[in-house]
């Protein structure tokens, strides 16, 4: 039992240590800002009293080991500061958003899941078959198109061809819950399909990997059902493998569900993004920028812990 | 089995496509049939027809004039960038993986740390502070790229720690630096030419989202990206804006794929 509390320490400290370096990751990308900060962000017809008023809110004036621990310390609670071009704060801000980046990105999720779990099973089972060969070249495709140009085309094809979607509208969940989910069906889709296909490429490997173990050829020589297989010895076996793809599919998600907004018109974090980015609003935009970062690294813990909590040889340490 | 024709099948397919974008390329660095800028108001949003193959957008632009331009910046932005990458991701990886220890724990910390930004989240950082240049652009997706290649080259140095030959190296005394450059990293290509070949692709998707933000590359340049962000508008009245730039980037990012596919079943002989 001491491995396992060890390991479980080094893991705590590795992850304490991630979120400390991405916050002066994140806070340092907006102190190295060449010229003069406040000067940047009024533009240059800010008069000098305008520019001096600026330097005192974000506390230029400080030392900048002590703005760290101040942001920081502030951040942690909550609180990034207020939006320049907003005049509200950046946590309401980010929260305003978050039902459409959220819901999309969870949406996309289950895609993924239900799609890619299935088709990796039917192609482990022949490899090299019509059928996986197909399936495989389908994944490579949808690999290869961008998110934006893919959205665009099956906007084109489900608004012109099928007449069943109609792009930018969207509805808060308060008013209609139903409809908010059918209004981000289109977009998560669009997020999920290359996700899909690299989650898919994964798993179809991980199993072939299994299927070919000898607790398999036993299970087939007493007799189990080629579906018992896969289900009693096959997927648990490649759980673990499966956690990590996960977690790096839904940070891979949130990023790519800040492009789809744009094409599909959604009030969600991407959009604020490119509105602080394009207003030099930079409170705004290190507030996202941690908020989502922050998002990554406790994802990839959970994926961490739940992979110890179910595999003995993670959780003492004997697997790296 | 099959396998050597179905990778030969990778390398021919993949060859094709890749042919065709590096064709536009060349051709484009001599000759368009029109101005990339020039516009013309009395042939606005013109289906594909003998003048105009590509078809024209709602300013009167050549669409095929602008595919051929447009090249070059995807390019130039993938190549530079994974250079970047691979000179920050070698040198990362070979010392970490060779030394181990607690120098391998902070430079797998640090690569940790950039991964958690999600996807161009990083380089939207950078370029929203230091401004969309090219120059930026290529940096920031360096470094966005740079730990998957340290990643690479870590796990691989850390299995050939102890080959016999590099023991005998280390019992002789020769330097680290000279086991590491002349013993190791030549043994890496396998491991890594896939790596870097994924890498073109991967960061061509990454410029042609900035570029279709307005993030990557800038106007006047023509970029497959800001083409079709200016295409969304009449994409319903002109779908040939939308496919023939998003065909120039299908081909050049499938085509790298099938052909790290190809490089990577023939270097295991084929067997999967």
């Amino acid at each position: 039992m001491g491995s396992a509390v060890r390991s479980a320490l080094i893991r705590l400290c590795e992850f304490l240590l991630t979120a400390l370096l991405v916050s002066f990751l994140t806070f340092s990308a907006f102190a190295i800002i060449p010229g003069d900060t406040a000067r940047v962000m009024l533009g240059p017809e800010a008069s000098e009293e305008q520019v001096e008023a600026l330097r005192e809110e974000l506390g230029l004036n400080v030392p900048l080991a002590e703005r760290y621990v101040d942001w920081l310390g502030n951040a942690f609670r909550g609180d990034f500061g207020k939006s320049l071009s907003f005049g509200s704060p950046v946590g309401d801000l980010i929260a305003s958003r978050l039902p459409v980046t959220l819901g999309m990105s969870l949406i996309a999720l289950v895609f993924v899941v239900a799609v890619s779990f299935p088709m990796a099973a039917i192609c482990s089972r022949n490899p090299g078959s019509i059928k996986d060969k197909s399936l495989s070249t389908a994944g490579h495709i949808l690999f290869a198109i961008p998110p934006f140009a893919l959205s665009m085309v099956l906007i084109l094809f489900f608004s012109k061809v099928l007449h069943i979607f109609t792009a930018g509208r969207y509805t808060a969940p308060s008013d209609n819950f139903g409809a908010y989910v059918v209004s981000l069906l289109l977009p998560s889709l669009c997020i999920a399909l290359p996700k899909i296909a690299m989650t898919f490429k994964f798993l179809r490997a991980s199993m072939i990997e299994f299927s070919q173990g000898d607790f398999v050829r036993t299970a087939k020589s007493h007799g189990l059902s080629d579906l018992s297989i896969l289900i009693k010895h096959i997927i648990p076996n490649s759980a673990v493998s499966s956690i990590t793809v996960i977690s790096l599919v839904l940070s891979d998600i949130m990023g790519g569900s800040l492009i789809v907004e744009q094409v599909f018109n959604l009030p969600g974090l991407g959009r604020l993004l490119l509105a602080a980015i394009s207003r030099r609003d930079f409170p705004l935009l290190s507030g996202i920028v941690f908020y989502l970062a922050m998002m990554t690294v406790i994802l990839y813990f959970l994926a961490d812990v739940i992979s110890a909590v179910i595999d003995p040889r993670i959780r003492d340490g004997r697997a790296s | 089995m099959t396998s050597y024709n179905a990778s030969r099948r990778y390398l021919y397919t993949g060859g094709i496509m890749l042919a065709v974008v590096i064709g536009f390329f060349i051709l484009g660095l001599f000759w368009t049939p029109y101005g990339i800028n020039q516009t013309d108001a009395s042939s606005k949003l013109l289906a594909p027809c003998a003048e105009h193959i590509f078809g024209t957008d709602n300013l009167g632009r050549d669409v095929f004039s602008r595919c051929l331009a447009a090249a070059r910046y995807t390019l130039l932005v993938s190549f530079a960038g994974v250079f970047f990458a691979l000179a920050i991701g070698t040198v990362a990886g070979l010392i970490a993986g060779y030394n181990g220890g607690i120098v391998d724990k902070v430079v797998m910390i640090f690569s940790n740390g950039i991964m958690c930004f999600p996807g161009i989240l990083l380089a939207l950082v950078a370029v929203a502070v230091f401004g969309p240049s090219l120059g930026n652009v290529i940096w920031a997706l360096g470094l966005v790229f740079a730990p998957t290649f340290a990643r690479v080259y870590r796990t691989s140095t850390m299995e050939l720690l102890g080959r016999d030959y590099i023991l005998q190296a280390k019992v002789m005394g020769v330097h680290p630096v000279r086991i590491m450059l002349v013993h190791i990293l030549p043994n890496l290509m396998s491991q890594v030419l896939p790596a870097v070949i994924i890498g073109l692709a991967n960061m061509t998707l990454f410029e042609s989202g900035m570029s279709y933000l307005g993030l990557g590359v800038q106007p006047p340049a023509a970029s497959y990206g800001k083409m079709l962000a200016d295409a969304q508008s009449y994409m319903v009245a002109a779908p040939w804006l939308i496919i023939f730039p998003t065909l120039m980037l299908v081909f050049y990012i499938l085509g790298l794929y099938f052909i790290s596919e190809w490089v990577r079943t023939s270097v295991k002989g084929g067997s999967k």
